[in-house]
């Protein structure tokens, strides 16, 4: 046969995956093609397969005679808004997507690949688990992949789309990436399956109420984002890509903005209501603050006392990280510890500012939080904040007291600037409780201890609930104009842009994990 | 066949979820408004009542112990997922219990000035 020939009928072969059938198959569960997806998600005509020739060399099972092409596995690399990227898209038509030996060596050439070249590198995840055949030779597949998941963590970009199953240890390797995005009703993640746990625990459970992208958006905060489709799922990828640089060593991509930075919004005057009792929208906030108002939030649906997402201003990436009162008063709670926690990581790693707002009450109260461990939890706070060394602007809103005024960015715990409204309350608690404690006796002693103790809360609102004293001693730097935010925070982060801070030499921190 | 059509409508800032049913020609009845006004994308505050039991029905729970300022739905009544059900005092704030989705009120646990724990069922929705 002519070698020109042979060489179009092989990639004929590779290119029909698991044939015609199969991939019709995929398109009526509401699934694109490992090929099709890459296809989308790429630039036009940018993508570079790698491997596409590599087999499988299992011989038992009858496995000698099984054709698999490109192992399952779809490899290589591409751009995305010109940028270079590594992909893999594992391929459901070819055994079920299966991970055996050589599928795993192909996945770990483009981790290797994307660490040496300072690359994102982006999973697209669709397979039945490890190839029971290929046995061992499975399984170190995938211990290889989740090294090269942690080597890179941090260096280099990794966003994983879960786009089908991914069950047992198949999890953890997009469990070590920076961002999962999941597709409802045809992507489930879980460790053990629903007929697993029947067999052990008697637990009836549907695989989606198990482990779909609600299930980890919403309840186990393992996904950072659930969406609709394929499509929606591919252009969360592109759009998570927009806010990062290519690997630790660079700055984010800034985009041109037309948004005025010294823009004023009238209607920030009035978002934080007088009382203090009531709760607002911190999302107005946020929205108003940043070019467009546009806000690309994470987690969102998780732990939603916190807000944490990614934005522009000036058309320089920021991370927002915001407490927001209309849920749960705004408190800290494990959760919202931990969703804050792997926030302010992932922004510090990839030199992405961060901007904090502050409306809390404190740290939730309660056996369950105590007994759930929120000493360890809530110490995470502590530690990322105080651990970046990425410019850090925190804006006090309202309620700032105790505990949860230092974690959440204060300057004690390293924040570069610290502004606030005129209606910011920095204290150790709040007025009431403050009042029952420095004033328990004259309370007690009084004649109408309900109406002494309004009085002392008050006149304990009148000294310290206020920015003023926390300014006087320097603990806030400017107090200003709620209506100005959006320019004094474009200001103030201009001024940071080319901070330098280093901590000491170490292996690494011991963060309470 | 007359065809209800959905629309969001914001009005002095508040959005509206409006249904609007046409009713075709020949008719000079207006077309049949239901406002009920709703909170742009409000977040459930009680995440354990979404999951929702095998009867479909979702006990709307509290997220924290506090004291019930006010119950702003009565048995029966049809809500909208992110209607305020109860405002709830906790951590010094006026917390809004908010349905976690559509649907209809089929009992009222709390009432007004009862000391409640996190976790105990507030509004029982269908």
């Amino acid at each position: 046969m002519d070698k020109k020939e042979e060489l179009k009928r092989r990639q004929a072969d590779i290119e029909a995956m698991g044939g015609p059938s199969r991939v019709e198959r995929q398109h009526q569960m509401g699934k694109w093609s490992a090929r099709e997806r890459i296809q989308y998600l790429l630039d036009a005509n940018t993508f570079e397969e790698i491997g596409a020739h590599v087999t499988h060399r299992g011989t038992r099972f009858g496995m000698d005679a099984v054709q698999a092409p490109a192992d399952g596995v779809v490899t290589g690399f591409g751009r995305i808004e010109g940028r270079p990227v590594y992909i893999f898209a594992q391929d459901f038509t070819v055994l079920g997507g299966s991970l055996g030996e050589m599928h795993a060596a192909k996945i770990q050439r483009v981790q290797d690949l994307a660490l040496k070249s300072g690359v994102p590198i982006i999973g697209l995840n669709d397979s039945g688990g490890a190839r029971i055949q290929e046995g061992v030779d499975a399984l170190n597949g995938y211990g290889e992949i989740f090294k090269r998941n942690t080597w890179a963590s941090g260096v280099i970009p990794q966003i994983t789309v879960i786009m089908g199953p991914s069950a047992g240890g198949a999890v953890y390797s997009p469990a070590l990436t920076d961002v999962i995005i999941m597709v409802r009703h045809t992507a489930q993640m879980f460790i053990t399956g629903p007929q697993v746990i029947q067999a052990v625990t008697g637990e009836t459970v549907s695989a989606e109420d198990l482990g779909g992208a609600d299930t980890h958006l919403k309840r186990s905060g393992v996904a950072h984002l659930a969406v609709d489709s394929d499509a929606e799922a591919l252009d969360g990828v592109r759009r998570v890509l927009s806010f990062l640089p290519q690997n630790w060593m660079e700055e984010p991509p800034v985009v041109k903005s037309r948004d005025p930075l010294e823009r004023i919004d009238e209607t920030l005057a009035r978002v934080v209501p007088d009382d203090a009792n009531k709760p607002y929208d911190v999302a107005g906030i946020i929205g108003s603050i940043l070019d467009e108002g546009d806000f690309f939030p994470l987690q969102k649906g998780y732990a939603d006392n916190l807000v944490v997402g990614l934005g522009r201003i000036g058309g320089h990436p920021v991370g927002i990280v915001a407490n927001q009162p209309r849920v749960l008063a705004g408190t800290l709670d494990i959760n919202a510890s931990d969703k804050l926690a792997r926030f302010v990581r992932f922004a510090d790693a990839f030199n992405i500012p961060i901007v904090t707002l502050v409306d809390t009450p404190g740290y939730l109260p309660g056996t369950s939080q105590e007994y759930g461990g929120i000493i360890r939890h809530g110490a995470k706070v502590l530690y990322a904040y105080a651990e970046a060394t990425v410019p850090k602007v925190t804006l006090i809103l309202r309620k700032a007291y105790g505990g949860a005024y230092l974690a959440m960015c204060s300057r004690s715990l390293g924040a570069d600037l610290v502004l606030a409204w005129p209606t910011a309350e920095i204290a150790v608690m709040g007025p009431d409780g403050a009042a029952n404690i420095i004033f328990r006796r004259e309370i007690e002693g009084s004649d109408n201890p309900a109406e002494t103790k309004a009085a002392k809360a008050e006149e304990y609102r009148q000294q310290f609930a206020n920015p003023y004293v926390a300014a006087g001693h320097g603990y806030i730097d400017a107090v200003i104009e709620p209506e100005k935010t959006r320019g004094h925070l474009a200001q103030a982060l201009m001024a940071l842009y080319n901070k330098q801070d280093h901590r000491p030499k170490r292996h690494h921190g011991n963060i309470p994990v | 066949m007359p065809t209800v059509r959905r629309f969001r409508i914001t009005i002095n800032g508040k959005v509206y979820e409006v249904e609007a049913e046409e009713l075709g020609e020949g008719t000079s009845e207006p077309s049949r408004v239901v406002a009920a006004p709703v909170t742009a994308s409000a977040p459930p505050v009680a995440p354990k009542a979404q999951q929702g039991s095998v009867s479909g029905a979702a006990q709307v729970e509290a997220p924290l112990p506090g004291l019930v300022l006010d119950v702003k739905v009565d048995a029966g009544q049809t809500v909208d997922a992110g209607q305020v059900l109860v405002i709830l005092e906790a951590m010094k704030m006026e917390n809004e219990i908010v349905a976690p989705d559509n649907g209809v009120v089929s009992a009222v646990r709390v009432s007004k000035g009862d000391n409640v724990s996190a976790g105990d069922v507030l509004v029982v929705l269908e």
